[in-house]
């Protein structure tokens, strides 16, 4: 007869180990603890493009300025801009003695180098910087005027130019020529007020500071996928501050009397939009939505303050059109939701109800697990057009590898839901997306004159004043026979411990400069 | 044996070959890499760039034999999303997940042992009817929801052990550095308990009933029997005749259970944040980064192929009955 | 690679299962009898049945049925017009218990399906591999390794995110997941029934191969494969439920068990403890009765075990 002493013996040592393993891993008031839903894939400044990353990285590299979310300019490396009268030299000056994290002086040379080597095809770099800012701004080279000034040149004025350019992370020439790619992507040198401690990938990625600002020695930033867990860790209290609540779980975090969800409206523009190209008029649906009745029609049939209420937690008031308030049209009422207009404007369009009930099929194509709660609000809104008489054929697809190709080709269904970042320091890149009827971002292939040739007009201007009226006269055509399902600004949720004193931007990023403990 | 052993390795590399060739065509059937590489709003032409610069414009068939070519020399390639030699990226995330599969390994044989062995001999018992309903039970519950149980019960209300993350213990052992390597184990084990634990009961479950079926079997063979009658005392009955023929069965398993095992672990990584192999893969699968999920496919296949090599070995020691003439295949 | 017997399952008394079906009829119903619980488990089995069967007339609501304003309501709390959630809505306002209902429809044909699919590809190739051998069963015995050698997990992943999930990809998948065991056992029964008498009989009297495959061979080696058929229904529900969970199971419209449970992840530390339970509960006793069944039928099969039930 076996007796099951061992198993015993066995259970009271692991209880052992549990008490004095747990004794040790208390945290000092140094250190804060960030928990982040997706990882982190590289620092390569010239490879960094999602927002997790971009986060961690603005710890470690410094930029000339830095914005506000709210659009003020802040010196960082630089404290003076200078801007030629033609709109195309960039010059800025360098404030003395910084340095790189190994020592190298940061000289107006490194930041020429910086701009170069990050636009270099030769390195094949896709982050965000060459892939998105340089396009934007036509950049055509930076070079060194002398130890402190440097100069960064672009194809033509651009009223954005600045705002982009505060994204290139500034990095040291020597440290940088000195390493091949593959060390440089795990061994950033950079320029900011931490460094890189360690990286454990998939786990965690430890900064130590090393100058100001910031008020933490080390800041971890530990990765952890699944939303309850992220909770669990912030309600155990061993992490500070998690990113990406889940809706369902804010009662549960502000009821425990140890942390708080900081609901911030965001900045990123969720639309449906309607693909009005050719291509997609062959598929169900794509016919009727050409017709800007149809379109306006089923503004009316989705309501919106219910689906942030109830999905998101969150009281939002409908947008009106691609501009983040308050640069958006101050005199366009949301559209409200009213089912019987709906069904009127869809008769009156000649898309009455077949004897199923069913007026005509149309596809709705989305990704998922990119946006908060993105499959309930895109099952919702599938609901409230069902209840006006339509047959949406529902394609949820993988985000990365399936979706974002047909993002690419601007080869949706007739109907996608989408989510595009935003910014509150300009109401014309909130507009860029549809500078052009070809362009990549345009994914709804609208080409309404009234708002396409007022773009020349629109980029001589030289002041936000002299803007307005244009922005004005273009929004409202946006908003009567535009190409978007109008939603909501996405909110950003954050759960953040009561031992921190922080709060969170509006425009997704997640600075710990000014981080305290209460 | 040595021959043996040689065809078994043999065979094992047209496996692996058979492995990557599936994985290559599976990744490049559905889904574009390309669009990881570009920006969010890069130009049509860019996007052309880069996909010819990473060569995927090439036919497929000539990617495929290019990239076995890197293979027999050993280069994995570089993962697409990480921009580092795929398999140093795999190797780095292996020790985790080893760790994670060992130890449920262990909770699934070494508790299903007493456990089987106590409701064998003590059939129709109470004994017998917890340990049967809590196999039964163990066999039904997705590990994932498990998982996510524990995390809420032992780890944020009794705060016993912790939620989530991991305490290296083989990284440091093989750096040599063997005093933090021990100096870790405790915490190292501490991490490993839940996770190991939402991966290890269906296997617990499965084996305890096997065990203890297989034991109630061997219990009524003829030469049980005759020990019995030698006047044996039941202790060494047990010990010496029952258990030794027992454990065969169990033997079979343990190769195979090291696969299943790590089918639970892509799931209870990602419940547990746990930087291991499965989330790594999932990641890596779902935005095809076709060298790095080739790299991870061949080097589990590989450690899968090489446990079961020396699973059969053993067994053959086992298990006399089974001659190695036989034993091919 | 390996000619070790698989899984739990060891393959006895085959000539005695087969040999006469009056008395096994009988003997199965006895040890059914006095085990008691297979009586449940085939009482649950039926249940369910019928719920799969009769869902849509017993449901109260679509399952499908949306109430933004009524999410996440308690059990037995008061539905839109005077109804009644039973056991509660879920974060779109869904009936639960409607839910439930649809889904072991789709639960059920999923695992059937999968088993179906996985089966006869199994016994297919294990019947070519054992009876003809050499580069035939070479040919199917390396193929079976690569698949073994892939953890399932990530194969199903692997052609999910390839193939796009769907009902019939992930019975597609589900089955050709299982299709290994079944070939492996099936070869081995076929070697040694390929050299016994009534086999050399057949052939000397001049049957086909086929008619000797499928009418000599094959009714001999399906007995045991049920009890294997009835431990895997089991193992493809709970595989359901991990792929939901990593976002690769059937589409958002179709309710299963396993989806159901997948979505109430986010809900559990916010104590909305109907979400998992209810279908939790759902998946654990039928898994449960096929494991009950699965017992059952082994101990029915397995002379040796006969006495002691």
């Amino acid at each position: 007869m076996i007796r099951p002493i061992s198993t015993r013996t066995a259970a009271a040592a692991l209880l052992v180990a549990t008490v004095t393993a747990t004794a040790c891993s208390q945290r000092s008031d140094d250190t804060i603890v960030v928990g982040l839903g997706a990882d982190v894939t590289t620092f390569e400044p010239g490879m960094i493009s999602s927002r997790d990353n971009a986060n961690i990285a603005r710890h470690i590299f410094g930029s000339l300025f830095s914005l506000t979310d709210d659009g003020q300019h802040v010196p960082d490396l630089a404290h003076t801009l200078v801007i030629s009268e033609d709109g195309t030299g960039y010059v800025y000056t360098l404030r003395e003695g910084l340095t790189c994290h190994d020592g190298e002086p940061l000289t107006a040379e490194d930041v020429a180098y910086t701009f170069n080597r990050t636009e270099d095809p030769a390195n094949r770099f896709t982050g965000n910087a060459p892939g998105f800012v340089f396009t934007s701004i036509g950049f055509q080279g930076a070079e060194a005027l002398d130890d402190l000034r440097v100069q960064i040149n672009i194809a033509r004025r651009n009223p954005i130019a600045f705002g982009l350019i505060t994204e290139i992370y500034v990095h040291c020439k020597d440290s940088y020529e000195a390493m091949s790619l593959d060390e440089a992507a795990s061994n950033p040198i950079g320029s900011g007020p931490y460094r890189l401690a360690s990286w454990t990938r998939g786990l965690e990625v430890v900064l130590e500071k090393v100058r100001d600002p910031g008020n933490f020695q080390r800041i971890v930033w530990r990765i952890i996928p699944e939303a309850s867990t992220r909770t669990a860790e912030l309600l155990a209290g061993n992490v500070d501050i998690i990113t990406n609540v889940v809706p369902e779980q804010i009662e549960t975090i502000n009821g425990s009397g140890r942390a708080e969800v900081q609901i911030v409206p965001g900045t990123r523009r969720m639309y449906v939009g309607f693909n009005l190209s050719e291509e997609s008029r062959q598929m169900p649906g794509g016919d009727a939505i050409q017709d800007p009745r149809v379109r306006r029609a089923l503004q009316y049939a989705v309501d919106v303050p219910t689906i942030c209420r109830q999905l998101l937690s969150f009281e939002c008031e409908r947008a009106t059109g691609p501009v983040n308030p308050p640069n958006d049209h101050p005199g366009l009422t949301p559209y409200p939701y009213d089912p019987p207009t709906a069904e009127r404007l869809l008769d009156e369009a000649g898309w009455t109800r077949e004897s199923g009930g069913t007026r005509f099929a149309i596809r709705l194509q989305a990704g998922r697990g990119r946006y908060v709660n993105d499959v309930n609000v895109i099952l919702a809104i599938v609901q409230y057009l069902e209840d006006v008489g339509l047959d949406v054929d529902l394609e949820l697809m993988e985000w990365s590898s399936v979706y974002t190709p047909l993002l690419r080709e601007r080869s949706m269904g007739p109907l996608f839901f989408l989510g595009t970042g935003g910014g509150l320091w300009s109401p014309i890149y909130d507009m860029t997306d549809l500078a052009d009827v070809d362009s990549g971002t345009n994914y709804t292939h609208w080409d309404d004159n009234r708002w396409f040739s007022r773009w020349p007009e629109l980029v001589e201007t030289e002041t936000p004043e002299e803007a307005r009226p244009i922005i004005d006269e273009m929004l409202q055509v946006f908003y009567d026979d535009g190409p978007w399902l109008h939603l909501y600004f996405q909110p950003d949720f954050y759960g953040v411990s009561n031992r921190i004193d922080w709060v969170a931007r509006h425009d997704e990023r997640v600075h710990l400069f000014d981080a305290g403990l209460k | 044996m040595g021959s043996y052993i040689l065809r078994r390795l043999l065979q094992s590399v047209v496996v692996i070959i058979g492995v990557t060739l599936v994985t290559f065509l599976a990744l490049h059937a559905g889904g574009d890499p390309t669009y990881l590489f570009v920006s969010e709003r890069a130009s049509f032409e860019e996007i052309e760039a880069t996909r010819r610069a990473l060569g995927f414009d090439r036919p497929l068939h000539e990617q495929y034999l290019s990239y076995v070519g890197d293979l027999v020399r050993g280069d994995f390639g570089q993962s697409l999303s990480y921009r580092q030699p795929a398999m140093d990226i795999v190797l780095e995330a292996l020790p985790a997940t080893m760790e994670l599969a060992l130890f449920s390994m262990l909770i699934a044989i070494v508790v299903a042992i007493p456990l089987g062995v106590l409701s064998a001999i003590h059939r129709g018992t109470a004994w017998d009817g917890s340990i049967t309903t809590f196999a039964m039970f163990g066999q039904s519950i997705p590990n994932f929801w498990m998982g996510i149980m524990m995390i809420l019960f032992f780890g944020l209300y009794l705060r016993w052990f912790p939620i989530s993350g991991h305490v290296p213990f083989i990284t440091p052992l093989l750096d040599g550095d063997i005093g933090t390597a021990f100096a870790n184990l405790p915490r190292t084990i501490l991490h490993l308990i839940l996770p190991g634990i939402a991966i290890g009961t269906y296997s617990l479950a499965r084996n305890t009933r096997l065990i203890r079926s297989s034991l109630l079997e061997v219990l009524e063979q003829d030469y049980v029997r005759t020990a019995r009658s030698k006047g044996l005392s039941e202790r060494r009955v047990l010990v010496h005749h029952a258990l030794r023929n027992a454990w065969l069965p169990v033997v079979t398993i343990i190769g195979l259970e090291f696969g299943f095992l790590l089918g639970g672990v892509v799931v209870v990584e990602t419940v547990f944040s746990y930087p291991g192999i499965g989330r790594l893969l999932f990641a890596a699968i779902n935005q095809r980064d076709i060298p790095l999920v080739q790299a991870g496919v061949t080097l589990l296949a590989g450690v899968f192929i090489l446990l079961n090599l020396v699973v059969d070995l053993v067994y053959v020691r086992l298990d006399p009955r089974m001659k190695l003439a036989e034993a091919g295949g | 690679m390996s000619d070790r017997p698989v899984g739990a399952i060891t393959v006895t008394g085959l000539e005695d299962a087969t040999a006469s079906s009056e008395t096994s009829l009988r003997r199965a119903v006895r040890i059914m009898v006095a085990a008691r619980w297979p009586i449940v488990a085939v009482l649950f089995l039926v249940a369910t049945a019928i719920a799969a069967a009769f869902g849509p007339v017993l449901a109260p609501f679509d399952p499908n049925r949306q109430n933004l304003v009524l999410r996440l309501a308690d059990p037995m709390a008061s539905g839109p017009d005077g109804s009644v959630f039973w056991l509660g809505s879920d974060a779109l306002g869904r009936d639960v218990l409607s839910r439930l209902l649809y889904g072991a429809r789709v639960s059920l044909l999923v695992g059937f399906a999968a088993i179906a699919v996985g089966g006869t590809m199994g016994i297919l190739a294990g019947l070519l591999s054992g009876y003809f051998g050499g580069w035939v069963d070479d040919l199917i015995m390396r193929l079976g390794d690569i698949q073994l050698a892939f953890p399932f997990i990530l194969l199903a992943i692997l052609f999910l995110v390839v193939l796009g999930s769907g009902v019939w990809n992930l019975i597609l998948v589900l089955g050709v997941g299982q299709w290994v065991t079944y070939a492996r056992i099936v070869r081995a029964d076929t070697l040694s029934l390929r050299e016994k008498e009534f086999v050399e009989a057949a052939r000397a009297l001049g049957d086909t191969t086929p008619s000797i495959i499928f009418r000599t061979i094959l009714p001999n080696i399906l007995a045991p494969l049920t009890v294997i058929a009835s431990f895997n229904v089991a193992s493809v529900i709970l595989s359901e439920a991990a792929l939901s969970f990593l976002g690769l199971g059937v589409p958002p419209s179709v309710p299963t068990w396993g989806s159901m449970l997948a979505e109430s992840r986010d809900t559990l530390v916010a104590n909305k403890w109907w979400l998992a339970v209810f279908p939790g509960v759902a998946i654990m006793l039928t898994v449960l009765s096929f494991n009950i069944l699965g017992d059952w039928l082994r101990d029915f099969l397995d002379p040796r075990l006969r006495e002691r039930t």
